[in-house]
């Protein structure tokens, strides 16, 4: 079998990247470490600029188990300008670390493997294969701080429930592999008939669904996330609220949409049911939290909801807004984890009430926070909105208006709740008004997020040609 | 190099834009660097819009028909697709040079005028966010591009007009501006969306073609009408016509340079060029344009009566700006695009000039606004004072001057289509026009000079845009002489209205020259007692001084029926809704608390509900499949 | 006569032995190694799938030999972790981690 190497280059250098870091850390004394995060940043810039060169190259390898195309660069790119910004994040949270500063930088570029392989994927064992290597990072991860009561039992809290989220997938793969007799996707859509619904099928998609909804943290698969999500050290929670998420939707997708729209019927109505659930129940939790980051992850169970329409839609349009809103959803949701960290770094709390009066402590932080929040609650013209546009337009223009007003009226009640923050930032009273000095590498997260955030939702086209290219590789209506 | 600036013409209002981020970002603490940054971004604009201004004209035919045109994709969902882009043709470039122009010179003044004022900066940076919008809106290739640029000139007319929010009046007029023109705004955006529906784009090229076809679409002429009237009413806010003109006399408020800026020579013409842009419509929708006609030919009238009484300057030039605005308005709905844009390119410089020399004055008398305070001025400042005569003969219509051309071309349209009504109403404007003009200039200017006033000419910042826009009203009349063809490059569909026949030259001359003469007669000479001719007047001099209480007549209407049906609904608010509302809310929150219990912390628990969820799943997926009778096989095959 | 039948039965069994022991027992350690039965209850469905229904085709057993690999580097994971918290809280039963809710 000849393999062409070249089509694998993201794969190998960020491969290649992580084992560096890892081997640096090793040969590098400890207190020269400080640039790692730096190192790490640009190593992955510039994959992620190589990234490029693969639009438009649509192309399997190995016999199908690995595809590059449109798609899978698209969430590549996704995971790798995350990777960027949460390395950035990071630095503050590393160097108070005491040991394993290296280690830290190389796992998270090993997460980014495992998001870049599970979206490349072409078939069920290399998708398998992506997704443990990205989750058991994340495991490591999120236990990373140590002698921190919370991250370590929000890394037992993971790891247990992951573990057994993953046996379920599995136990689904299984029997898929079992009715369809072959495991590269792209030949389900042949041996997976529309007439033929077998109990064993049913079986094995309720599993995928439950793993997989698991991953993309859906209602009622959804929560293990606020717990890690609070008990995580600030930085890895951010990726695992992205990358993670991002990168099970595109493997979603893939296995879906790709391997099984014939039967659209019998799991369309199942997706609309776990979307509205989780716009309903996430939004409705995140009201009382005090804490910020478990509210984010509350708001992040309802954005799975949102990001869910555009499956339940099942058309090229609902892909190309799934697309679009978790590209989106990157930078407004680091945006706004980038604050917690450097909130958190400063004044060591993550407390909404604590964050009153920011605004003239650090108008920065304030101003970002802002336009994350207002983003993620679709408020024009920040890029949620055009987000959200594509998303209930395509789900509305495939007679499913019920599911779009739910995510409309939803999105009013989440504005109660980003703007109770912003009313604490902004007209609140600072206990301590001294101001808040955050480090270069955050001013650069959050001024990247909070521009890319206004300017796709002023002039989103850049991103919808990118998003629509992803989505062309699915040949649906 | 041409090239260059055509291909790149979204740099023209780009560059603008840049000043007004980099001055709100950065340099907003540095005084002079901000209005360098401004100013230059501006000049660079203007010279741009120039190098466009000769490859669209240099070209000869070649845009006149068809307009060069580019645009990005902006939004795109299916069935509809937006796009920002750029059109050229001779009626942008000419309105890219206009606008270019007088801002550059604007900003130029504004460094004198604004000197010393704390919000130095701000003042920059608004003025270039205004630039950069209403260039924006001349080089839209379609409706909803321009609207978006047409409510972010609203915005900065606001911003500017409340640019001293200290003052009480100042707020007002802001609020007042921006609500009069929404009324207009919400008229447009209907007629833009009615367009969107029934011929499925808002490309103006694209539109000019389809739309002499309405038929083929299934609406009537009559719908036809009713969506051009409804696009009619947006001008109308913005523009300053009968009856929403109220906005635009207080919006007076403003720092003068923004006077001249935005409520003379661009922003208030931004309703005249759209419908100029799609007068195509108007050439189908013939009673929409008679409307037009008619509105525009009364506002110039009624406009003018209104100016004959009024006390302050800028109030009388806010008055005469709504009567030629008035006029474009005319021209337009009888079709002529030649005369309207022609009248529009000339006014821009000599009402800019009048604007601007208001400012020079205002400024030399500290903050007296009333012209019989005045007096003798062109001892003192006569730079101003003479670069404002010929500011007054330009809009008198006196040879050579630029209005002389331009009126005389609306005359004539007017007379040539049939209006003749319309006509002799123009005639008489023209002539109260040249009254009320040089009735301001004889008191403040000519006559005595007050012993309390202690005036003083203007610095050479504040000098040097009124000698260019002196220049240009002087001369920017000629472009329509034969040899430069104004109108062969700028028409739609018209013939060369050929020359203005001797009788109605005399005629209009006579009217302005009248008018002329007997201001000076009972202004300068005081050869007729203008209290009698006032007493004689007597409820008409009152109707007029009082803007025939058009003002108080809509806060009658706001106090009695606004307020009373805001009471009502307040009351309704209060007890009904906000009772709904506060239900609601307290039933989410509510519901939020008691759900978030359902984390309890244990994660078997977690785990339970997972696994619950799956089996429930699948038996819901059993059950409602053909195949549930399968269920006792397992998952056997 | 031994047919695919009974080893999904087994792979079921063995899976739900190892939910039950996943979701009841209260030592960290112990719901681990329920995990792994489930795991290996799944290897089973693999590597019977394979031989039954697509004897040429080899790529159930593979992904068996992958789950096998994943599961024991999740293992290994979980019981550094589980190290982790015990240094901290000296308990490794989950009645006591419940400091994250609501």
């Amino acid at each position: 079998m000849n393999i062409d190497y070249s089509l694998l280059t993201i794969e190998m250098l960020t491969a290649g990247l992580a084992l560096g870091l890892l081997v640096l850390s090793l040969v590098v004394p400890g207190d020269q470490r400080k640039g790692f995060g730096y190192l790490t940043a640009a190593g992955l810039a510039i994959i992620f600029a190589i990234s490029f060169a693969f639009n438009g190259v649509n192309k399997e390898i190995i016999g199908g188990m690995y595809l590059i195309d449109d798609f899978g660069n698209f969430f590549k790119q996704l995971a790798l300008v995350a990777g960027v910004l949460v390395a950035l994040a990071s630095i503050p949270y590393v160097e108070k670390l005491e040991s394993y500063r290296g280690e830290y930088y190389s796992l998270l570029v090993f997460a980014t493997l495992g998001m870049v392989v599970m979206v490349g994927a072409g078939d069920l064992i290399s998708l398998y294969l992506g997704l443990e290597l990205m989750t058991i990072t994340f495991f490591v991860l999120t236990a990373f701080k140590r002698g921190d009561s919370k991250s370590a039992e929000a890394g037992i809290k993971y790891v247990l429930l992951g573990a057994m989220s993953s046996a379920i997938l599995l136990y689904g793969l299984s029997m898929l592999y079992g009715v369809a007799k072959t495991t590269v996707i792209s030949e389900l859509v042949s041996t997976i008939q529309a007439g033929q619904i077998s109990p064993a099928l049913i079986l094995g998609l309720m599993f995928l669904v439950g793993g997989f909804g698991f991953k993309i943290s859906a209602v009622p698969f959804h929560m293990w996330s606020p717990d890690v999500y609070e008990g995580a050290p600030t930085p890895v929670t951010s990726y695992l609220a992205v990358g993670s998420k991002a990168a099970a939707f595109a493997a979603f997708v893939r296995i879906f949409m790709g391997g099984m729209p014939q039967i659209q019927e019998i799991w369309i109505a199942l997706f609309a049911g776990l979307s509205a659930l989780s716009m309903i129940i996430g939004n409705l939790i995140a009201i009382p939290q005090t804490n910020i980051k478990r509210m984010l992850a509350f708001s992040g169970v309802a954005q799975a909801g949102y990001i869910l329409t555009g499956m339940v839609a099942g058309t090229n349009a609902g892909i190309k807004g799934l697309a679009f809103y978790l590209m989106i959803y990157v930078f407004a949701t680091i945006g706004a984890f980038t604050v917690a960290i450097g909130f958190s770094n400063a004044t060591g709390s993550d407390e909404i009430k604590d964050m009153a009066g920011l605004s003239q402590r650090n108008p920065l932080m304030a101003a970002v926070m802002l336009v994350c929040l207002l983003s993620m609650a679709g408020i024009p013209p920040l890029a949620g909105f055009a987000g959200k546009l594509f998303l209930f337009s395509a789900i509305v223009a495939q007679g499913k208006l019920w599911l779009a007003l739910v995510g409309l009226i939803m999105s009013m009640v989440s504005v109660y709740y980003y703007l109770s923050v912003a009313k604490s930032m902004y007209m609140g009273e600072a206990a301590d008004p001294s101001p808040i000095e955050i480090p270069g590498s955050l001013k650069l997260v959050l001024i990247v997020s909070m521009v890319v955030t206004i300017f796709l939702g002023i002039y989103p086209a850049p991103l919808t040609g990118l998003a629509e290219a992803a989505a062309s590789v699915f040949a649906l209506k | 190099m041409i090239e260059f600036a055509m291909q790149k013409a979204w740099l023209i209002p780009f560059l603008p834009f840049l000043s007004f981020v980099l001055i709100g970002l950065i340099t907003k603490r540095s005084e002079k660097l901000s209005a360098f940054i401004s100013i230059a971004c501006i000049l660079t604009s203007f010279v741009l819009a120039i190098l466009v201004a000769v490859g669209i004209f240099g070209a000869g035919e070649e845009f006149i028909e068809k307009s060069f045109e580019y645009s990005a994709r902006w939004f795109s969902m299916p069935g509809l697709e937006i796009s920002m882009g750029v059109k050229l043709d001779p009626v942008s470039s000419m309105m890219l040079f206009v606008v270019t122009l007088v801002a550059s010179l604007v900003q130029i003044y504004s460094l004198g005028y604004m000197h010393g004022d704390p919000g130095f900066s701000r003042f920059f940076a608004y003025l270039s966010l205004f630039a950069a919008s209403m260039l924006g809106l001349v080089i839209a290739t379609n409706l909803l591009q321009m609207f978006v640029f047409w409510e972010l000139v609203g915005l900065c007319s606001y911003l500017l007009i409340g640019y001293y929010y200290f003052k009480v009046s100042a707020r007002e007029a802001a609020k007042k501006a921006f609500m009069t023109t929404r009324i207009g705004d919400f008229g447009m955006l209907l007629g833009i969306l009615f367009l969107q529906i029934v011929f499925g784009t808002l490309n103006f090229t694209e539109l000019a073609e389809i739309v002499p076809k309405y038929a083929d679409y299934g609406i009537t002429l009559g719908t036809l009408n009713l969506i051009a009237i409804l696009l009619f009413i947006g001008p109308v806010g913005k523009s300053g016509q009968f009856p929403l003109h109220v906005w635009l006399p207080d919006a007076m408020e403003g720092p003068t340079p923004v006077s001249a800026l935005i409520h003379a020579a661009t922003m208030v013409v931004a309703g005249v060029y759209l419908v100029g842009r799609t007068l195509f419509l108007y050439k189908t929708a013939t009673t929409a344009a008679e409307v037009v006609a008619y509105v525009g030919g009364f506002t110039a009238f009624f406009a003018a009566t209104i100016a004959l009484t009024q006390i302050e300057m800028k109030r009388i030039l806010a008055y005469s700006t709504v009567s030629q605005l008035g006029y474009m308005i005319m021209a337009l709905g009888v079709g002529s695009l030649t005369a309207s844009m022609f009248q529009l390119f000339t006014h821009a410089f000599f009402k800019a000039l009048m604007f601007l020399g208001a400012g020079s004055v205002l400024h030399a008398m500290h903050g007296k606004v009333n012209v019989w305070d005045f007096g003798g001025l062109r001892k003192k400042m006569p730079y101003t004072a003479w670069t404002f005569v010929i500011g007054g003969l330009a809009i008198a219509g006196i040879w050579p001057f630029a209005g002389f051309y331009s009126k005389d071309e609306i005359l004539l349209e007017a007379f040539n289509t049939g209006h003749t009504g319309l006509f002799w109403l123009a005639v008489i404007t023209a002539a109260m026009t040249a009254f009320y003009m040089w009735r301001m200039i004889f008191l403040t200017f000519f006559g005595e000079e007050k012993a309390e006033n202690h005036p003083h000419e203007s610095p050479f910042s504040m000098l040097l845009p009124l000698f260019v826009l002196a220049f240009l009203s002087v001369v920017g009349g000629w472009v329509a002489l034969p040899e430069h063809g104004w109108g062969y490059y700028i028409r739609l569909g018209e013939h060369e209205a050929g020359h203005a026949p001797a009788w109605m030259i005399a005629t209009a001359t006579t009217a302005a020259v009248g008018g002329i003469a007997l201001a000076a007669a009972m202004y300068w000479k005081k050869i007729i007692s203008y209290e009698a001719v006032g007493k004689a007047a007597g409820p008409l001099y009152t109707l007029s001084f009082n803007k025939y209480f058009i003002d108080e007549f809509y806060l009658w209407i706001n106090h009695t029926i606004v307020d009373g049906l805001g009471r009502l609904l307040y009351w309704v608010d209060i007890y009904v809704v906000d009772g709904i509302v506060n239900g609601l809310g307290f039933f989410t929150k509510e519901a939020g608390a008691v759900l978030r219990h359902t984390q309890t912390g244990r994660l078997q628990n977690y785990a339970l509900i997972l696994f619950a969820a799956v089996v429930v799943l699948v038996l819901y997926m059993y059950f409602k499949s053909p195949a549930a009778a399968m269920i006792v096989l397992g998952g056997g095959n | 006569m031994i047919g695919l039948g009974h080893f999904l039965v087994l792979g079921a069994l063995l899976f739900c032995i190892g939910l039950y022991g996943a979701l009841t027992k209260r030592n960290a350690v112990a719901v681990l190694m329920s995990i792994e039965l489930m795991l290996n209850a799944v290897n089973i469905n693999l590597v019977a799938f394979s031989r039954y229904l697509t004897p040429d085709y080899i790529a159930g057993q593979v992904f068996a030999v992958f789950t096998i690999i994943v599961a024991a580097a999740e293992v290994a994971v979980g019981l550094a972790i589980v190290i982790a918290i015990y240094r901290d809280r000296l308990s490794v039963e989950l009645d006591d981690f419940d400091w994250l809710k609501w």
